[in-house]
């Protein structure tokens, strides 16, 4: 690693001006760790690097407002996500997946802000944030804008984020009455970066003669090269009672729409098979659970 | 090359003091180049392995991807910070009575990552205790000794508290 | 002696010497090794599989403000003029000269106080090469046109391999054969005849500390401080390439962070040592984890194997084809073609065997041992094609195993008799364990389950010899000198209960001390769980030397040795707490060399390991995940002088070895390694672990071993693998013959079994 100069700015919007300058190697840091991994590999040689972690407290809580809707600082880190009272109650799918997601110590410094930033496909939690609706601010220069998360990604690794465009906040609708379920499927050790991951959140009425969906929202993850909604799966779901034939079909919509990538993880043909199997499955998963 | 160094102060294994560190150094090496502490030790250099474990503000970091400059005024303690009385915890303890290691290199990450395990948990199951260790690896492949020696740490920690 | 402190040092549970330092992070590693005027030394490494070296281009790395010195392969002739090493064939240089055979072949070495400032530097060398063809596939190697090494140069260091050879414009570094009875006419009498070829890949030691060395020159004397396990080879190696003499270089090895096999012969040491010549000041070169995956990987291997078998099931003829990739430098690949060999038709009485063995370059990064020297990749093809044959004649998998089980007294392939191999005991026992008689719960829906059940054998590596020092002090208090390297294996503790075992002694009393080979006398190395026997033994003679000596010096100062403390026979002697009783001992196995065209031997090894699993598995239909739910190893390890660490011996080496099964591949791409990290190549991590890992050591004594002890670091490794491709198989009713089982390979066979293949 060569030397750098570390900036540390009080407020997220003198970071974002320092982040403007219109020099490509200087990068934001927040927890680091995607970033330091970079610099080791040598694929980032930054000439400055601007810390958050001095910037307003504000921009670490987590809250929920009118409705269950959950407030989430960009600088929050994810185990302080993964330990929320709230977050458990207003949408425990995020508590859930945050269990296996990397191990305890990146958790303990990685933020929600970088974690969704740094647009690999391989992450957590942009799918199931996607499924959920979550929405995202952002700070620059010119003030700022609220995009829907799933509007984040142009690409791997690439994202819509203007220079000196940081996020400040992710708003996440309450989970509930919904049920969500996400499922990640690992090819090689338990702990590999997923092959494939699925996010399901759907709303559901009248549970007697099994549910009929109202609405589903479903996310593909870490297979193709951004986080996507299976629009041909969702509507296989919408307004139908779920039952094998239907799920089947929810499958099969999945494993035809997307764009499924193949790598060391698998082969683009088996990883397809897999979205086959993991949609019916994150469906089952997400109706088995009484959250609602 | 550029390395106009930064002087931080912090607190290490309890005790005040101040360290003057170019930016790209990490939290491994200013323990190891500035105080000659070498129980957290890079190995992967991913944050994968847990050889690098050190508590920051009383939470567990990848040492090897923690910039050195940001512990200024931090807390930091280290696998070398000594137990009171004959010098080992409970933890320590059972990780030698249950044979919980061979080279012992990963040895510290999961000494220190148990501390924090129970400090949050005192009382695991087998499945809590996979999860939470599941970010140190060990290629002696002494899984089942560590999994073990963390419920005997439990269960002395629990008979002495 | 003296009845106090009898209570038999050997055989107990006793905790490991160095626990404490462990368990506060202050064993010492070379990796703590810091020294004043130290450089740090980061290689440039080929970016090309095979090529001439046209141009290196240095200027820009020198120019780096901090650099100390660039060093190239001339340069290091100006103080070794041959600077090639190596324990079979003096074939790898220190640094490329003319040509590179590898993707990461180390080419030049920039050395600086800081090793940020060495990286850096080492990112600004620019290097021209003339691209020549290559070769990766070792059977493809046999044919090729692509030469990696146009002149061999055989070591003639290790008696095991005197006879080496080469054939030149080949890629063959060594050939071995073995003929036994008339295999051509038994498999024209079988009943049934059954060929199947079985493929593993290359995968990597990964021990979490990494390669490190470091050189410091003195005055006309140069000591090394290396993480290896083999430090009186690297003393002898750097004399020889040096041409000093053995006593002016001294190599110092304190913990070690892991080897199995990869931290052996010569690494970074020769390395370190032309550098700290060059520059007069102490230099270091630590490895990333990356950069292991350049240095030393296991070998891939492919291996058909054939057997003619009545139709009762007695196995009659058997024709083994092995090939081993051994990548760019031969490193011990001859001795693992030629030792695996003896043992590649199994733990069979088999009375016909045609066995041809290859060691092949290609140019893919060196390989070498790795816990087994071969035996994993060649149990993972014969216990496998065991199954299949079985299965297909419709035999239970144990009883066709035992029907054609060696038998103590039963000559093995090589002409050996076996004797002191517990094969039956850890058959039974695996399959006791497994409940292997009793119904089986084969799952329902999308989760089938099966188990299955493998053995195999090895042929410790012969002839090595051992020797120690024992140093009993005036007040009962000693010292063991030893050149066994503790990698975590438990060495210093074992060692120290025969030492406490003979003299009477307690084990607290005792300092192991770590090598030096200004301090501690030569030992073979510590590799292929030899040290237990052979170390074990030598220090057994050195303890009963010393013993044999106090009771001399007691009787001569008219005390009775049996009962009179140490320290006052001491006292009584030199009128003080003064003095010292020496006592050495060295150990050397009986051996016969093989034929060289037959392959036969009365006397091919001076002890057999045995190792023999039992796995059950989950396998999901619709995704072809597996998952091992229990795995049961049991070994015949003599008498274990500690059974706990015995026990975790045979555990680790079994995880390690699942590792291998499930998830570790390395992939490579024109042969560059494409993952060649942590985050690409998955070791097994704590979710890996199956729910349930029983190891067991058989009751057994090793006749020839010290308290009737034989080595077991590899016995938990030989039969992992195939025990659970059996298992996949009794599950699924698939069989794989590629290592890794993975998911999607699980999956695609479970398709074409179907009648519906997946496509490419």
């Amino acid at each position: 690693m060569a030397p750098f100069e570390l900036l540390e700015p009080r407020t997220l919007r003198e970071a974002a001006a320092l982040l403007a300058s219109g020099d490509a190697t200087v990068r934001p840091f927040a927890g680091g760790t995607a970033v330091m991994l970079m610099m080791k590999m040598g694929v980032l040689r930054p000439t400055r690097l601007v810390s958050l972690r001095a910037i307003e407290k504000r921009y670490s809580g987590i809250e929920a407002g009118a409705g269950g809707t959950l407030r989430i600082g960009a600088m929050a880190t994810l185990s302080t996500l993964e330990r929320s009272p709230v977050v458990r109650k207003e949408a425990p799918v995020i508590t859930r997946t945050l269990r296996t997601l990397s191990n305890v110590r990146v958790r303990n410094v990685a933020t929600v802000g970088g974690h969704l930033a740094h647009a690999d496909p391989h992450m957590d939690l942009p799918p199931v944030l996607i499924a959920l609706g979550a929405t995202i601010s952002t700070v620059d220069a010119k003030g700022g804008r609220t995009i829907p998360l799933e509007q984040l990604y142009s690409g791997y690794l690439e994202t819509t984020l203007g220079r000196g465009e940081l996020i400040s906040e992710v708003t996440v609708p309450r989970q509930a009455p919904r049920r969500a379920a996400y499922l990640k499927c690992t090819t090689r050790s338990v702990d590999d970066w997923p092959a494939l991951g699925v996010a399901v959140v759907l709303d559901t009425a009248s549970e007697n003669e099994g549910a009929v969906v109202r609405d589903a929202r479903i996310v593909i993850s870490a297979a193709t090269d951004t986080p996507k909604r299976l629009g041909a799966a969702e509507s296989a779901l919408r307004g139908a009672r779920v039952d094998d034939s239907v799920l089947r079909r929810a499958g099969d919509a999945a494993a035809s729409e997307a764009a499924v990538i193949g790598d060391e993880h698998g082969s683009a043909a088996y990883k397809r098979e897999l979205l086959r199997v993991y949609v019916v499955r994150a469906v089952r998963a997400a109706l088995a659970r009484n959250e609602g | 090359m550029n390395t106009v160094q930064r002087t931080i102060r912090f607190t290490l294994n309890g005790e005040a003091v101040s360290a003057d560190v170019p930016p790209h150094w990490n939290l491994v090496e200013l323990l190891q180049n500035r105080f000659a502490l070498f129980g957290a030790r890079e190995s992967c250099g991913q944050g994968l392995c847990g050889c690098c474990t050190v508590l920051v503000n009383g939470t567990a970091v990848t040492g090897c991807l923690y910039l050195a400059a940001l512990v200024d005024g931090a807390e930091v303690v280290t696998i070398e910070r000594a137990a009171d009385g004959d010098g080992l915890d409970a933890v320590q303890k059972a990780f030698i009575e249950c044979g919980a290691f061979q080279c012992g290199f990963c040895t510290p990450g999961f000494i220190l990552m148990t501390r924090q395990l129970l400090d949050e948990k005192p009382d695991p199951t087998e499945d809590e205790i996979r999860h939470y260790l599941s970010g140190n690896l060990c290629r002696c492949g002494a899984y089942p000794e560590i999994i073990e020696a963390v419920r005997r740490a439990a269960r002395m920690r629990k008979s002495t508290s | 002696m003296r009845a106090e402190e009898k209570r038999g040092a050997v055989g107990r549970s006793v905790p490991r010497l160095e626990g404490k330092a462990k368990v506060t992070g202050r064993a010492e590693y070379v990796h703590n090794l810091r020294l004043p005027g130290m450089l740090h030394g980061k290689i440039f490494r080929s970016t090309i599989a095979h090529g001439r070296i046209k141009r290196i281009d240095v200027t820009a790395a020198r120019a780096v403000p901090g650099v100390h010195r660039v060093v190239t392969g001339e340069d290091i002739r100006a103080i070794i003029p041959d600077p090639h090493y190596g324990p079979a064939f003096h074939d790898q240089p220190i640094l490329a000269l003319d040509k590179v055979r590898h993707v990461g072949e180390p080419v030049a070495l920039v050395l600086a106080t800081d090793p940020h400032v060495a990286e850096e530097a080492a990112s600004l060398i620019d290097v021209q090469y003339e691209a020549l063809p290559a070769v990766f596939d070792e059977v493809e190697a046999m044919t090729s046109k692509a030469v990696v090494h146009e002149v061999l140069r055989p070591a003639g260091t290790f008696p095991d391999l005197k006879h080496l050879q080469g054939r030149k414009n080949t890629n063959i570094a060594l050939d071995y054969h073995l003929r036994r009875g008339d295999a051509a006419a038994a498999f024209k009498k079988a009943d049934r005849v059954f060929e199947h070829t079985f493929r593993t890949q290359q995968v990597l030691h990964v021990p979490l500390e990494p390669f490190v060395s470091a050189a410091v020159p003195g005055d006309g004397t140069l000591t090394i401080h290396t993480a290896s396990q083999s430090p009186s080879f690297v003393r002898i190696e750097i004399a020889r390439l040096l041409g000093w003499p053995e006593s002016k270089v001294r190599v110092k090895v304190p913990y070690l962070g892991g080897g199995f096999g990869a931290k052996l012969y010569i690494k970074l040491e020769a390395l370190v040592a032309a550098a700290s010549l060059l520059t007069g000041r102490p230099v270091k070169v630590s490895l990333t984890m990356e950069e292991q995956f350049y240095t030393l990987t296991k070998h891939a291997a492919t291996i058909r194997i054939k057997s003619g078998v009545t139709k009762d099931g007695r196995i009659t003829a058997r024709e083994c084809e092995v090939w081993w990739n051994g990548g760019a430098y031969a490193d011990i690949g001859p001795r693992i073609t030629q030792k695996s060999g003896f043992t590649a038709p199994g733990p069979y009485d088999i009375e016909n065997v045609h066995i041809d063995s290859y060691a092949l370059y290609t140019n893919l990064p060196p390989a070498g041992a790795l816990r087994g020297f071969g035996i994993p990749q060649l149990v993972w093809a014969y216990d496998g094609h065991t199954d299949m044959i079985a299965r297909e004649l419709r035999l239970d998998p144990l009883e066709f195993r035992r029907k054609n089980l060696l038998r103590d007294g039963r000559p093995q392939a090589t002409g050996t008799v076996m004797k002191d191999a517990a094969l039956d005991k850890a058959l039974e026992r695996v399959a006791a364990r497994l409940d292997w008689g009793k119904p089986f719960e084969r799952g329902s829906g999308t989760v089938r389950r099966g188990r299955g059940i493998a053995i195999g054998f090895k042929a410790v590596i012969a002839p090595t010899t051992s020797v120690a020092i024992v140093n009993l002090y005036a007040d009962g208090s000693c010292a063991l000198y030893s050149s066994t390297v503790d990698m975590g294996q438990g060495s210093d503790t074992a060692m120290a209960q025969i030492v406490a075992e003979v003299l009477g002694i307690r084990i607290e009393s005792i300092t192991v001390v770590h090598p030096d080979t200004d301090v501690t006398p030569y030992d073979m190395a510590t590799l292929g769980s030899r040290s237990t026997y052979h170390m074990g033994n030598a220090v057994r003679r050195a303890a009963e030397d010393a013993r044999d000596k106090l009771l001399a010096l007691a009787r001569e100062v008219g005390l009775s040795g049996e009962t009179t403390p140490i320290a006052e026979v001491f006292r009584k002697k030199y009128g003080m707490q003064a003095g010292n009783i020496i006592g050495t001992g060295s150990f050397i196995p009986t051996y016969q060399p093989t034929d060289h065209d037959t392959g036969q031997s009365a006397n091919v090894t001076p002890f057999w390991m045995i190792g023999a699993s039992g796995a059950e598995v989950e396998v999901d239909t619709e995704t072809g995940q597996v998952k091992v739910t229990r795995l049961v190893n049991v070994s015949d390890v003599g008498t274990p002088i500690n059974p706990r660490i015995v026990e975790t011996q045979l555990s680790g080496a079994s995880i390690m070895q699942l590792g291998f099964t499930l998830s570790e591949k390395m992939e490579f791409s024109a042969g560059q390694c494409t993952n060649a990290s942590l985050a690409g190549y998955r070791i097994p991590g704590m979710l890996d672990i199956p729910a349930s890992i029983a190891n067991e050591a058989v009751d057994s004594t090793e006749h020839g071993g010290p308290f009737g002890a034989k080595g077991v670091g590899e016995s938990g490794t030989f039969s992992v693998s195939p025990a659970i491709a059996n298992a996949i198989d009794d599950a699924v009713g698939v069989r794989l013959t590629s290592l890794p089982l993975t998911a999607e390979a699980v999956y695609r066979a479970l398709r074409t079994k179907q009648g519906s293949p997946l496509k490419a």
